[in-house]
């Protein structure tokens, strides 16, 4: 049996993973805060007793794009959108810091302040936890303020404040929850210039076209495979054909 | 198979879901009181084909790994608490909440609902009562010689009797705050019924302790957007399209491998 179809079969079988994650990208084209994943194939020779001819594909994601998503104007107090570049430091399940720059706050029965899905915000000295209020403002470089029960407008109180961070991202990956950590493991410090815009949410950053895009190449190239399998059947054939004798 | 048909079929789900919340808050566009919902998504958890940064041999590291997404899931949605516009209707027993808080309404099980909704009606015995015919908590009834009724801003409730020179007060209309509004549970009517996510009720006088004021002859409209939402159902109708469209796709590519070898 000619290796070739081995190769072929690898080509198509990683084209399947590669749709997998575009597919995921545009699952997740309307997901607030959500970074695209990236994708590329790298060609791997095989060395051996024998002539170093055959080269596999493997697909990897070698990061996530960060470029920041556009903003969508809600008017709500909890909903804040980090404007360009930066994280917003959550605690994720272990107690460790994590970062998302999903902006969708909710704050539960016990006055913590989370994420829509759960995950409670990090301020100055841990996760933050607003006392009952009337009115909430978040400003501009995530200071939480509130107007307390029964206050007057000028009694504006200062409660906490979002811890805003600005990783490298070369040294930053998301994990299996989405949220993205260090890959040291270490504590971000707190970035000073990063910038929240209350009343905005972030959408996802995905480019449906250039998805949908890379989706529909890379069906043409699984086919392409196929056909290489198919070519390799039909060499095969041939070889039997011509030892066949009559 | 290709697991690029099971995550576009999350992605389909979810779409589906967001365009079911807005078509329920287009549908409720003039209902006095409604509070929008949104549907909040999440991305589903990664599996790690390759681990980025594992060993490649004793010196050499993978430079970057394979993480796979599954797709997307809606979180759940979220009511969102901002208020509606006032609308003056000189009804005397429209009252609108300038403010935080919940107006209390008891229910026929006894238990108490929650609502922002102030049309309120007489029944026969001159009770106050909601369109639905439950009862106001604290419980007023307006009498017989009744010639006016008064609600006054801290939700005192006054009625001018006939051959009367001073109003008389039949009762006060208390309102409840919770920590957590976005956390009660909405039961349809109009109501909303405390959860253990919402905290516990916190009643107080209208206009204290950071409760709104009630403003008689006014009425709540729905916080509904309609230009928003119309903007959120075209974006949602085509990420749809999108993610059906990656269905035929693999579709077409487990055809022509069954087709051709």
């Amino acid at each position: 049996m000619d290796k070739l179809l081995y190769v072929s079969m690898t080509g198509a079988s990683h084209n399947a993973k590669a749709q997998t994650l575009h597919s995921h990208n545009l699952a997740n084209a309307r997901t607030t805060g959500f970074r695209a994943d990236l994708a590329q194939a790298r060609s791997m020779q095989v060395f051996g007793e024998h002539f170093p001819s055959r080269a596999y594909s493997l697909t990897e994601n070698p990061g996530t794009d960060f470029r920041p998503g556009s903003l969508i104007e809600t008017g709500r107090d909890l909903d804040v959108a980090v404007e360009g570049d930066g994280f917003i430091a959550v605690e994720g399940p272990n107690g460790e810091e994590a970062f998302t720059r999903a902006g969708d706050l909710i704050i539960d029965n016990l006055g913590n302040l989370k994420t829509a899905t759960g995950i409670p915000i990090l301020g100055d000295g841990g996760p933050i936890v607003i006392p009952p209020f009337e009115k909430l403002e978040i400003g501009a470089d995530g200071t939480v303020s509130i107007r307390g029960q029964g206050q007057t407008p000028e009694a504006l109180n200062q409660v906490n404040r979002i811890k805003l961070v600005n990783p490298d991202t070369a040294n930053i990956s998301k994990g299996p929850d989405g949220l993205f950590r260090r890959n040291d493991g270490l504590l971000e410090p707190e970035a000073p210039g990063i910038q929240l815009s209350s009343g905005f949410l972030e959408t996802s950053n995905v480019n449906a076209v250039s998805e949908m895009t890379e989706i529909l190449a890379l069906s043409r190239q699984f086919e392409l495979q196929v056909k290489m399998m198919k070519t390799a059947e039909e060499n095969d054939q041939t070889s039997a054909r011509l030892l066949q004798v009559n | 198979m290709l697991s690029a048909l099971w995550v576009s079929k999350t992605g389909l789900s979810a779409q589906d879901i967001a365009l079911t919340t807005i078509s329920n808050n287009l549908a409720n566009v003039s209902t006095t009181g409604f509070k929008k919902d949104r549907a909040v998504f999440q991305d589903l958890l990664y599996q790690i084909q390759k681990q980025p940064g594992a060993q490649a041999s004793q010196e050499t590291q993978l430079p970057s790994g394979l993480q796979l997404g599954t797709g997307v899931r809606a979180a759940g949605t979220q009511k969102v608490f901002t208020t509606g516009d006032l609308q003056i209707t000189d009804n005397a027993l429209d009252v609108a909440i300038n403010g935080r808080g919940f107006l209390q309404v008891q229910l026929p099980d006894g238990t108490l609902g929650y609502s922002r909704d102030g049309q309120f009606h007489l029944d026969a015995n001159g009770q106050i009562v909601t369109a639905k015919g439950d009862p106001i908590q604290p419980a007023m009834t307006v009498p017989e010689a009744a010639q006016s009724v008064t609600i006054g801003s801290d939700g005192t409730v006054s009625v001018q009797l006939a051959g009367d020179v001073n109003p008389t007060e039949i009762g006060n209309i208390q309102l409840v705050d919770f920590v957590n509004p976005a956390g009660l549970q909405a039961v349809g009517g109009n109501l909303f019924r405390e959860t253990a996510a919402s905290g516990a009720p916190q009643e107080g006088t209208p206009g204290l302790n950071g409760l709104g004021t009630v403003e008689q002859g006014a009425l709540e409209n729905s916080n509904v957007n309609v230009v928003e939402e119309l903007v959120n159902m075209i974006s949602t109708q085509r990420a749809y399209e999108m993610n059906s469209k990656v269905i035929s796709t693999a579709d077409q590519m487990l055809q022509f491998v069954s087709q051709n070898l």
